[in-house]
């Protein structure tokens, strides 16, 4: 900016400073002010309570059976593994498989389920009851061979678009769903007692 | 803020729910509203003693993290049922039961240090001198009665903190031929002694309480924890406080550097004006 | 297809092309607006009441996302934004510091009005206008207070719905029609919330934009009441008047600056003013059987308050006689013919229903309605009652200054008693400042043009700055 010649140009820059002083001041404090009005968007104290972890007391649960409890309006599904669930799981091919070691990264598979039976311990399976396809919630477990959709396998089926899970909530190729059952945050506060929705270490 | 509740000659006050008029002089709560010490012992007191059939439905447990007790403190000392540190501090009973047990539903405490404030006096100093404003009385209905709120329905509950104490309340009121000054004093047991004398050369309706306690050590210490008590409602009323008022100097701070920016451009433009 | 050639470059050409009035708009009421420049302080109260009501519509956008207007859940829904939504409790406080102040800022703009004879021709449908925002401005203030359903909230609306209870022959069941039920309830909450949130904010949005339209065609008034327009340069604008734009933009922008640093020691630093901007009984749930021994409306609306409630019947026979002596100067002002017939009967009819020991009077209660909503309609007046050759008070008689201060110590004081519960003494005061009240509106066709006014300057008092 070459220096002003003339006492009017001297006012302008005057003026031009004075303007973008301002400007600046106010922007500051006209962003600050915002602050509270865009946080007010943002989860409060009580949906964040309402989305709390939960507690489940595994005991519950006997082999071969499974319960449902909410968290964060979602079905949550601990299905308690016999040992032939287990074995199930074990013998599926993977090509029969559309993601069968949980790479897709849709609903990411916690690092602590990255592996094939998709849980911590092998015998308790920890799933979101919801179906990747249009979140319509299957139906099972179901044993080998008492449903034609899912045939010889054993797992859930959606009765919305016929989806196929095996029993460690992994997709069956050519089916709608292109995911995985996603695996909630979770972790054991004891052997018999699990918390769904915190998986911190503390 | 006058703290002094005189019923006043000219019956500018009518006596109401909250007896202002009727009650008697209100004591000044020290404030410890910053003393987190305090706080805590407050909300410990509070979730012990208050929390059976009052509930704080608008207050959430993990609030008090902000008076520096954590999460597993809370679960741990503070939480009685099965609440999670997240729920807010509801109580089990029906308040259609309380109501019909107690005659009135035991008030809701989470904004009462607001709700007990008025034009005359704080609510602070109102709840701090009522909790200590206990004395028997064989008359009432429960066995006690308070000189803040005559007939009170709540009864004195933590009277093993605050132990035996004599009332002597004085008061000053129009009978039919001019004042007349009664003096009662009752004592541990809440058996009354009443004297009346007629009294001249005065002309307002006055009241003075003072109390004597029998155990001075325990009375002494249960002021400072109905003191901690209060600290914990003023806070209860609004957990914000002590933020917003950081905040503002700050705000203020900058509005001032503001008006001296928009002062020099305002002067930069009217110095062309003739 | 023709465009409109536009002076304007880039998007701004643009759009100037398609839609000319965008800046022709602009031009008119900004950069080519000629204000005075003799704006003194009190002429900051018009930009802050903008500002007030823009800062109402936002942080009231925002607290209806978390507000339930419903009778069960609306106490602890306040109670839910001031504690659980985060900044919540600082969009409430703004909320409500914010209606105070613009009461305030309004209160002090229509002092300036009668200072400076705003409402003089030719402004008089300025001041119609503004008078009209005033009207919406209590109704916006008083369904909104019933919406945190606290003990004031509840106590204050059924007091006031039960006014409308005083009209003759109708008045119960129109009480019954505004409440949705027979006392005030849920029906009357949802109701109060759709006018407080939509239907009343719209029409003062179309008050608004029309009083300032009305203002910008006429042109602005200044503290030496002449008018800038009689004296043009060559270049046909106004030689006392200066482009609104950039001038009072940045002078506006400072004044704002101190306001905003006092609106915001409120905001943070006492919100609730000591109990006048947040009720302490307010922080008690609505309890429809139990009334608070001291109900008082909010401190905006207590200087009508008090002379409604000085009109006692005793009072009645005050007023009585000042209607009487007050019908008996028409009566000699008018010239001889049927308008002082008309006088005389319409005095005769409104003696018959107002005093005490008349067979068809009718109950002082109705009477202090009527006196209360005078004392507001009466400001739609002021351009008809003012009958000074000046507009101004700079150049009019000292006393009549003097008056005015009176009449504005008068509504500070009925102010005050209308925050105090009833009491004999009190209630005197009332009555004599709510004669003192009418006797400054209804006489000043005399006193306004009683007095030796000074003489009026040609050109606007301004010094450089």
């Amino acid at each position: 900016m070459s220096t002003p010649t003339t006492a009017a140009e001297a006012a302008d820059g005057e003026r031009r400073t004075a303007v973008i002083a301002t400007c600046v001041v106010g922007g500051a404090g006209a962003v600050a002010a915002l602050v509270p009005f865009v946080s007010s968007f943002a989860p409060s104290e009580r949906a964040k309570a309402a989305g709390a972890p939960v507690e489940v007391d595994l005991s519950s649960v006997a082999p071969g059976e499974m319960k449902t409890v909410e968290w964060r309006g979602k079905p949550v599904w601990i299905l308690h593994r016999t040992p032939e669930m287990i074995d199930e799981v074990k013998n599926t091919a993977a090509d029969r498989l559309a993601d069968p070691n949980s790479e897709r990264t849709a609903y990411p598979t916690p690092p602590y389920a990255k592996n094939t039976l998709r849980s911590i311990k092998p015998e308790y399976f920890i799933a979101v009851g919801i179906c990747t396809h249009l979140g319509c919630s299957p139906v099972g477990p179901k044993a080998p061979n008492t449903d034609p959709a899912l045939g010889p396998d054993a797992g859930f089926l959606c009765p919305c678009h016929g989806s196929t899970f095996d029993l460690a909530g992994r997709v069956f190729k050519n089916k709608p769903a292109p995911d995985n059952l996603e695996v909630p945050p979770h972790k054991y506060l004891s052997d018999a007692v699990v918390l769904i929705g915190d998986d911190s270490k503390a | 803020m006058k703290r002094t509740i005189t019923a006043v000659a000219l019956g500018l006050f009518a006596t109401g729910v909250l007896a202002a008029s009727a009650g008697a002089p209100l004591d000044r709560w020290p404030d410890r509203s910053k003393d987190l010490a305090a706080l805590q012992n407050g909300a410990r007191i509070f979730a012990n003693y208050c929390l059976g059939c009052h509930s704080a439905n608008l207050m959430r447990w993990n609030r008090l993290n902000e008076i520096g007790l954590d999460d597993k403190q809370i679960k741990d000392f503070l939480i009685f049922g099965p609440q999670k540190v997240g729920d807010t501090m509801t109580i089990a009973m029906n308040p259609k039961d309380a109501k019909a047990w107690f005659g009135k539903t035991p008030p809701d405490l989470s904004v009462i240090a607001r709700a007990r404030t008025s034009f005359e006096y704080a609510g602070a100093d109102y709840l701090y001198t009522l909790l200590r404003g206990y004395y028997r009385d064989a008359t009432s209905p429960t066995g006690w009665n308070n000189v803040v709120y005559p007939y009170i329905g709540m009864p004195h509950i933590l009277w093993e903190l605050q132990g035996p104490r004599e009332v002597t309340i004085e008061r000053t009121a129009h009978a039919v031929k001019g004042l007349v000054r009664t003096t009662t004093t009752i004592d541990a047991e809440g058996r009354a002694t009443v004297t009346s004398i007629p009294v001249t050369g005065e002309t307002g309706e006055t009241m003075t309480v003072s109390f004597k306690s029998l155990a001075p050590q325990l009375a002494r210490q249960y002021d400072s924890d109905i003191a901690d008590l209060v600290a914990y409602l003023v806070f209860m009323t609004e957990p914000v406080r002590a933020d917003r008022v950081r905040m503002g100097v700050w705000v203020l701070l900058y509005l001032a550097l503001f008006t001296v920016v928009a002062w020099r451009l305002n002067a930069v433009y009217w110095k062309d004006v003739k | 297809m023709a465009l409109h050639k536009s002076e304007y470059k880039g998007l701004l050409g643009w759009i100037d092309s398609r839609m000319p009035t965008l800046m022709s708009e602009y031009k008119k009421h900004m950069s080519e607006y000629y204000a005075p420049k003799n704006f003194d302080f009190w002429y900051f109260f018009g930009s802050f009441a903008l500002v007030v009501l823009v800062i109402q519509i936002v942080t009231g956008i925002f607290l209806v996302m978390h507000y339930k207007p419903d009778a069960r859940f609306a106490f602890e829904s306040v109670e839910y934004i001031m504690r659980d939504v985060p900044g919540g409790w600082f969009i409430r406080y703004m909320h409500s510091t914010g209606a105070s102040f613009f009461f305030i800022v309004v209160y002090l703009h229509m002092f300036r009005g009668l200072l400076y004879g705003s409402y003089r021709k030719p402004r008089e449908l300025v001041w119609i206008f503004g008078c009209l925002i005033f009207l919406c401005l209590m109704g916006e203030a008083f369904f909104g207070y019933l919406l945190p359903w606290g003990q004031m909230s509840y106590w204050g609306a059924q007091v006031i719905v039960n006014l409308f209870s005083a009209i003759p022959l109708i008045g119960p069941d129109l009480s019954v029609w505004i409440r949705g039920d027979y006392v005030v309830s849920d029906a009357t909450l949802n109701r109060f919330f759709a006018f407080h949130v939509i239907a009343i904010p719209l029409v003062l949005l179309g008050l608004v934009v029309a009083h300032i339209l009305a203002l910008h065609d006429v042109g602005s008034n200044n503290p030496d009441g002449i008018e800038i327009k009689d004296r043009k340069g060559p270049d046909g604008k106004p030689l006392d008047g200066i482009p609104f734009h950039p001038y009072y933009t940045v002078h506006d922008i400072f004044g704002l600056a101190i306001f905003l640093m006092v609106f915001f020691a409120v905001v943070f630093l006492a919100p609730e003013m000591g109990g006048y901007f947040l009720e302490w009984n307010n922080f008690i749930p609505a309890d429809p059987l139990v009334t608070p021994p001291h109900i008082a409306p909010v401190w905006y609306f207590t200087p009508f308050y008090s002379i409604l409630r000085a009109t006692t019947s005793d009072f009645m026979w005050v007023l009585a006689a000042g209607t009487a002596a007050y019908a008996a100067l028409i009566y000699f002002a008018l010239p001889r013919g049927r308008w002082r017939y008309a006088t005389l009967a319409a005095t005769l009819v409104v003696l018959v229903l107002m005093l005490p020991k008349s067979p068809l009077a009718l109950d002082p209660k109705f009477w202090g309605v009527v006196l209360m909503g005078v004392s507001v309609l009466i400001f739609f007046a002021l351009p008809w009652i003012d009958q000074s050759p000046v507009k101004s008070m700079r150049y009019r008689p000292g006393w009549h200054f003097w008056l005015l201060i009176g009449f504005v110590v008068d509504f500070l004081v009925l102010g005050y008693l209308g925050t105090q519960p009833p009491a004999p003494t009190l209630t005197y005061i009332a009555q004599l400042g709510t004669l003192l009240y009418f006797a400054f509106f209804f006489l000043m066709p005399w006193w306004s043009r009683a007095g030796e006014c000074k003489p009026m300057p040609e050109r606007v008092t301004f010094a450089a700055h």
